[in-house]
């Protein structure tokens, strides 16, 4: 089936399988590997992308669903060298370690400072609980998103830089 | 996925029943997606087509008014519901409900009707429409018909509709002032999960109604508590309506112990 999408600004017209979910269309046909496949089945959030301005595990839409559709992955958030804020406040509170919820992560977290410019420490564990991080126990990520949202420096809650 | 499916998007309501009808054996409705594709994947099942509602005209509209009350057509999202005000106003209790349900993303893309038609005794939405005394109007390419919650549920994965009949809609009645009301849900981690057990208690005009999800084959309303009954009369009247089962994720008597918790808990906080 012929689809049109936009994917981090960039329209793709491509003829794809219809049992192809959105998440090996991104990776297969589009090259776009930022993207993870964790647990394929919407537990572990590393497949999160913006579906319509909204975040969704990539994993379980077809990619014929996304006819029509807004994408925003991982590969649109830094132009060439330079990173986000978010990017930025993830290295310096050494909030990645392996690296794969990362990609996931940096979408849910950018979510949820499009709708809260100051969240408190529960409503950013509620915005991270469908991203699963088994390296970092969550902290240095809670850390990250309090630095970037310019708090936590007075209170002494960043102990991880 | 990993078999080949063809993907079939119906633009209107009488070419989606035709499509049911002709695929019953071999064809599943699409909404959210969030629990068909990971069963696909897992081999759950073994489909030919997928139908997908989502193009049908008015899928995701989510209506109020004082005659009717809150209408949801079969698209509408969790997380369309909690970012509603008029929801998050007068429907306190089924935004309770809808905030238990899984994660941010996945609320984000599965549907209120998705999560009652899929009929799972761990339907977090279940609940809110059974104590909310909600209807589901079921449509078929004959016509359309009206039951309320109560009758919608056949048994594990399980309802009464019938080959050909989709859920188009969701009724939740307006109420005076709306219904008081938690919802407890006992799980693995603080994060999203399965329930274990869940219980949701109301407190609408002086009548308390419990629903119980995740400890049947189906959820359960409650409905015969009185205001006089002291705790542990409302416990046995809970138990007895509910029946827990055993199964992975618990055994019988944790639920009961659960249930009983639970809803002594709600008969204090829930005033």
């Amino acid at each position: 089936m012929k689809i049109k999408v936009t994917v981090n600004g960039q329209l793709y017209e491509r003829d794809v399988l219809e049992h192809k979910t959105l998440l090996r269309f991104l990776r297969e046909d589009l090259g776009l590997t930022g993207t993870k496949e964790g647990c394929g089945m919407g537990e572990c959030g590393a497949c999160t992308v913006f579906f319509n301005g909204k975040v969704m595990n990539s994993c379980m839409i077809l990619a014929v669903e996304a006819d029509g559709a807004t994408i925003d992955t991982i590969e649109g958030e830094s132009r060439g060298p330079s990173l986000t804020d978010i990017q930025k406040a993830m290295e310096k509170n050494n909030s990645v370690q392996c690296g794969f919820c990362t990609p996931g992560m940096v979408m849910s977290i950018k979510e949820l400072l499009q709708n809260k410019a100051k969240p408190s420490i529960p409503e950013i564990k509620e915005a991270i609980e469908g991203n699963f991080c088994r390296c970092t126990g969550y902290v240095q990520i809670i850390e990250a998103v309090l630095d970037v949202t310019g708090r936590s420096k007075e209170k002494g809650e960043l102990k991880h830089v | 996925m990993v078999y080949e499916f063809r993907y079939l998007a119906p633009k209107s309501k009488a070419k989606l029943c035709a499509m049911l009808l002709e695929h019953a054996q071999d064809g599943k409705l699409l909404a959210g997606g969030t629990d068909l594709l990971p069963n696909i994947r897992n081999g759950v099942f073994r489909l030919k087509y997928v139908i997908d509602l989502k193009q049908l005209p008015g899928a995701a509209s989510l209506k109020y008014s004082q005659q009717d009350g809150l209408i949801l057509g079969p698209a509408v999202t969790i997380n369309d519901v909690l970012r509603n005000r008029t929801a998050r106003r007068l429907y306190p209790v089924l935004c309770d409900c809808a905030h238990e349900l899984a994660s941010h993303q996945i609320r984000n893309r599965a549907t209120v009707a998705g999560n009652v038609a899929n009929a799972s005794p761990c339907s977090d939405m279940a609940p809110a429409l059974l104590c909310l005394g909600a209807t589901a109007v079921i449509r078929s390419a004959t016509g359309q018909r009206t039951i309320p919650f109560t009758q919608f549920f056949a048994g594990v994965k399980k309802t009464v509709m019938l080959p050909g009949e989709f859920l188009e809609h969701i009724i939740i009645p307006p109420a005076a002032s709306p219904a008081a009301g938690r919802y407890l849900k006992l799980k693995r981690i603080a994060g999203h999960d399965l329930g274990i057990v869940g219980v949701l208690g109301t407190l609408q005009d002086g009548k308390r109604r419990f629903a119980v999800s995740s400890a049947a084959p189906t959820p359960v309303l409650v409905e015969n508590v009185a205001a006089g009954d002291d705790e542990s009369t409302v416990v046995k009247k809970v138990l007895a309506a509910v029946s827990p089962i055993s199964d992975v994720r618990s055994s019988k008597e944790y639920r009961e112990h659960m249930i009983g918790v639970f809803v002594q808990r709600l008969l204090q906080e829930v005033q």
